[in-house]
């Protein structure tokens, strides 16, 4: 490998490794705007123009290989100096600087830039500025609005729709200082991962119909977390204010869905705030629903479990459920001798995110049906299973638990409830007050997935972890510490009550989650062990 | 017919008045298609050795040694190009225009060399829409020539395969850098490619592509046909060579191409055209010149004092400036140097791509200072900022789109600066004297 030279330190890269990645490497950032890894390389912004020993000019850093050995490169030169504080007054000559009412202000490469390399006055007067009259918020498709005069020309998102997408709806239009990006006439931009030119504009021109002017950015917590949309498993940065979520934004992840993430995934978090939330456990009493404390209802629980008097105990999960909760729900059933459980799914569009190895397609409309059978609530032979218990009804069973209260349209449709009420006793776990919960005798409070630390398995077998972002409200719990709670009822010496603890546990226990540690699937997740694969 | 001169014998433009020579047998009546026949008999390897032993440098603008971009097609591909750049776009330039409207046969006899040279199968001839003419007698040409077996499958009866097609530009002056030249022959948006690769590697339609201007492929024409020693023999050294045509332009008695050996001194040049203009009635006195521009728009300007400079590629760029497209824009002592500037600037903001940042915000930003000074607008500093301004985009931009504009539009205010800051103030003064009173007389004078 090709040894390589920037500011004084050196690093061995692969062939054709261009100077902006070798100089990350190294702990050197080079600025650049139009330059993606995911994208093709076209040298405009000009940003990354570096010092290259034996080259007359600077070069851009972004479309500079290193093809051999003995490269040098220096980032700091005067000459380099010069032409990045250049770029930054060209860049700002034209741009309006209405930050205070930009929705990128806060996470705006040209605000980063101009604090770094830029001027602090400008040579330019205000009133030439060049604007776009008319093109200041037009919707280009139905998630992303533009403002063509904060535009900076990179092209980035012209590129992503090309290259990306493949869907190629947006394109360069006109030239020189009145050149725009805008769409063909009365075609929109609306593919599946149209939001994603919000995330790569480096300015405020692209902005996302969803968030735009729902919070400044600085008053944002962020917890790195997964999308719940499907089963793809799209990992996310989860921003929030006071447990108000925010915005969902992709996080990197090379074996998954790289830079990016769809349009449906981004929504997601709506439902939290679209459904009525169950704030306090609730049990029927003499024919009412009446609010009683965890300890009442734990109680309860544990009792209807050990007292039925005919039918079967079913176990009705979701795929919604985290690996650890399935795990808990599973080990219930065990102490129980049930054979009933099984994990109802609805089945997903085919979400396709693009990553470098193809990419990932989705099946499931829920992120975990794999983890949940896996972690035991797979029905075997002639048991009481979702498909039977949604089609049939549940006058089968003695006991039904379903959890969670939300996992799909079902749980909504009201010959369904009908039909699971049939059970002699219904328990609902869930976070949301659905007909199904308001329908149960006994219905327990639990958190959604921002509110606690879980797993899930994806489409492609990989256990990926998501950590809790804010405390669940109310009296809701995690599901993991109520299951263990009620474990602890029917087996005194059962301890695990954490998420990370079940998951040591499920792991020493399961051959398919075999020498996976909670650390180790800290960052990126890894894929199940692959000899003990278990068609799911 | 257009306007001509020569010094010594004319070559290039030796058929220019002579319709005859637009068909194929009249053109062979003058000694044509003998040097594409010479080179037929001759190993490729051989003709690009002659190619380089004459010394010739590109007619275009950047003057690279035109046996050596040959050389560096390899060898091994499967197809390769030769593109013809027509798209004669430099402002004051149009000796490519009469060469093709002239001589279509010897630009078709000069690429049918180059191809069979670099082993190119097919030539496309990429002309400026606004050459309609031009491309009509071209297409005819080529037509007969395709009837008279100089084009086609078997050029001249020696086997070698080889199609010409004119493809017509919508007009657009980024469309003559070569890499923007190839996006559009590939019917993408016209915009320069990130270089390396470059097109002698990967070109149109990711092969192997000689590009060559209008003229250089003329003279090759005549190097197979007279060898190049004597190629050699005309210019001012060996890296200076061959017969050269100068457009020129602006403040002379008779502006038109003249063909005359590259590195003779402007005033000479200045002589052939009859010495600078007399006025319209034509027997005035001679005008001063104040100013000359050698070798198109892009070309930093020269001032009277150099009067006597060599025209040729290394005496002007040791000058500071460039041979470039050999267009002479000349400039009487009625010039106003502001508006010298403005126009250029104007120009290189109207043809900039838009992709790069310095070429597409800078050269805006020229044309908008200039814009206020030439309405007496400026103050002192944004004069002074037009050659700085112009200096961040030279050298910084993606193509040489930026670098001309640095260098067509900074060296103008440089040199001419007490001239035009007096203009500046003359312009204020005048708007407010006739009290239509726009903001600026006074920070001019506070500036000054």
């Amino acid at each position: 490998m090709p040894l390589v030279t920037i500011d004084d330190r050196q690093v061995e890269v692969d062939q054709g490794t261009n100077l902006i990645e070798a100089g990350l490497k190294v702990g050197v950032q080079i600025p650049h705007y139009c330059y993606h890894p995911r994208l093709s390389v076209v040298g405009q912004c000009r940003m990354c123009l570096v010092k290259v020993e034996g080259m007359p000019k600077l070069q851009a850093g972004c479309s500079t290989q290193v093809m051999k050995d003995g490269m040098v490169v220096r980032t700091d030169t005067p000459d380099v100096k010069e032409a990045q504080r250049a770029m930054m007054e060209f860049l700002l000559v034209n741009h309006p600087l209405d930050c205070p009412i930009c929705d990128q202000a806060g996470e705006c490469a040209l605000q980063d830039y101009s604090f770094k390399h830029g001027m602090a006055t400008s040579r330019a007067r205000f009133e030439d500025k060049r604007v776009y009259p008319g093109r200041e918020r037009i919707p280009l498709g139905p998630t992303v609005v533009l403002n063509m005069n904060r535009c900076i020309q990179c092209t980035r998102c012209v590129r992503f729709t090309a290259e990306v997408a493949k869907t190629g709806e947006l394109g360069f239009l006109q030239r020189g200082a009145r050149a725009e990006i805008g769409t063909f006439p009365g075609r929109e931009l609306d593919n599946d991962l149209a939001t994603c030119v919000v995330d790569i504009c480096p300015v405020g021109a692209l902005t996302s119909e969803r968030f735009r002017f729902a919070e400044r950015v600085w008053y944002l917590d962020k917890k790195p977390s997964l999308c719940t949309g499907c089963d793809v498993g799209c990992n996310i940065t989860l921003e929030h204010r006071r447990g108000q979520i925010k915005r969902y934004k992709p996080r990197f992840n090379p074996e998954v869905n790289d830079y990016w993430m769809c349009d449906y995934g981004r929504a997601t978090f709506e439902r939290y705030g679209e459904l009525p939330r169950l704030l306090a456990p609730r049990q029927v009493k003499e024919g009412r629903a009446t609010v009683v404390s965890w300890e009442e209802a734990l109680d309860t629980f544990h009792h209807r479990l050990r007292s039925r008097v005919e039918g079967a105990i079913a176990f009705l999960g979701s795929g919604f459920l985290t690996t650890e909760e399935a795990y808990l729900l599973a080990r219930v059933a065990e102490q129980l001798g049930s054979p009933h459980r099984s994990v109802w799914t609805a089945p997903s569009r085919p979400y396709h995110i693009p990553n470098p190895q193809g990419g990932v397609t989705a099946e499931d409309a829920a992120p975990n049906r794999r983890g949940a059978e896996l972690a035991g609530l797979l029905a075997g032979e002639g048991a009481l299973d979702a498909v039977r218990l949604l089609a049939e009804g549940a006058s089968e069973a003695g006991v039904l638990v379903v959890a969670d209260s939300d996992f799909g349209p079902a749980a909504h449709d009201p010959e369904t409830v009908a039909r699971l009420r049939r059970a002699r006793t219904l328990i609902v776990l869930g976070w949301a007050d659905t007909p199904l919960a308001r329908a149960a005798d006994l219905a327990l409070p639990v958190a959604t997935h921002a509110e606690k630390d879980g797993t899930f398995v994806n489409v492609q077998r990989r256990v990926q972890r998501f950590r809790q972002a804010f405390p669940p409200p109310g009296e809701a719990l995690p599901a993991v510490e109520v299951l263990a709670a009620l474990l602890r009822r029917l087996d005194p010496t059962w301890t695990a009550a954490t998420a990370s603890a079940v998951f040591a546990r499920l792991a020493a226990e399961l051959p398919a989650f075999a020498g996976l540690t909670w650390q180790g699937l800290a960052a990126t997740g890894a894929p199940l062990p692959e000899a003990e694969a278990v068609s799911a | 017919m257009p306007n001509i001169g020569f010094l010594g014998e004319p070559v290039l433009l030796k058929n220019v008045g002579k319709p005859a020579a637009l068909t194929v047998d009249g053109y062979r009546q003058g000694g044509g298609y003998q040097a594409l026949a010479k080179a037929l008999a001759m190993q490729p390897a051989a003709v690009i050795d002659m190619v380089k032993a004459s010394g010739l440098r590109g007619r275009g603008g950047a003057g690279f040694p035109t046996g050596n971009k040959w050389s560096f097609v390899p060898k091994e591909a499967k197809q390769k190009y030769l593109t013809v750049n027509a798209d004669e776009s430099e402002p004051g330039t149009f000796k490519d225009r009469v060469l093709m409207e002239e001589d279509p046969h010897q630009l078709i006899e000069g690429s049918a060399i180059c191809c069979w040279a670099v082993g190119a199968t097919v030539c496309y001839i990429y002309i400026r829409g606004e050459y309609v003419e031009a491309g009509d007698i071209l297409e005819r040409a080529i037509e007969e020539a395709y009837a008279k077996g100089i084009l086609g499958k078997d050029v001249l009866g020696s086997g070698f395969e080889l199609d010409m097609v004119v493809h017509r530009g919508a007009g657009a002056y980024i469309c003559g850098e070569e890499t923007g030249l190839l996006e559009s022959l590939e019917g993408k948006r016209g915009q320069p490619r990130v270089k390396p690769p470059f097109p002698a590697v990967v070109g149109a339609f990711g092969m192997p592509t000689v590009i060559n201007n209008v003229e250089t492929l003329c003279c090759v024409t005549h190097i197979l046909d007279r060898g190049p020693e004597w190629f050699k023999a005309i210019g001012t050294d060996e890296r200076n060579t061959g017969p050269k045509l100068y457009a020129v332009s602006g403040h002379v008695e008779k502006p038109g191409t003249y063909e005359v050996p590259i590195g003779i001194t402007f005033q000479e040049l200045l002589d052939l055209c009859g010495g600078m203009w007399r006025g319209p009635s034509g027997d005035g006195p001679a005008r001063q010149l104040k100013a000359f521009i050698p070798g198109g728009a892009s070309a930093p300007v020269l001032t009277a004092a150099d009067r006597h400079i060599k025209l040729d590629f290394d005496t002007l760029a040791k000058a500071g400036t460039m041979l470039g497209s050999a267009a002479v824009m000349v400039m009487d002592e009625t010039a106003s140097m502001l508006q010298v500037a403005k126009r250029s600037a104007k120009f290189f903001n109207h043809e900039s791509c838009g992709q790069c940042t310095p070429c597409r915000e800078g050269t805006n930003w020229l044309e908008v200072l200039l814009t206020h000074a030439a309405h007496g607008e400026a103050t002192t500093q944004e004069v002074d900022l037009v050659p700085q301004v112009a200096k961040q985009i030279g050298g910084n931009s993606l193509c040489a789109l930026g670098d001309a504009a640095m260098m067509g539009v900074g060296p103008i205010v440089e040199k001419f600066r007490d001239e035009i800051l007096a203009e500046v103030r003359a312009a204020a003064t005048h708007a407010h004297g006739n009290g239509n009173g726009r903001r600026a007389a006074l920070p001019v004078l506070q500036g000054a």
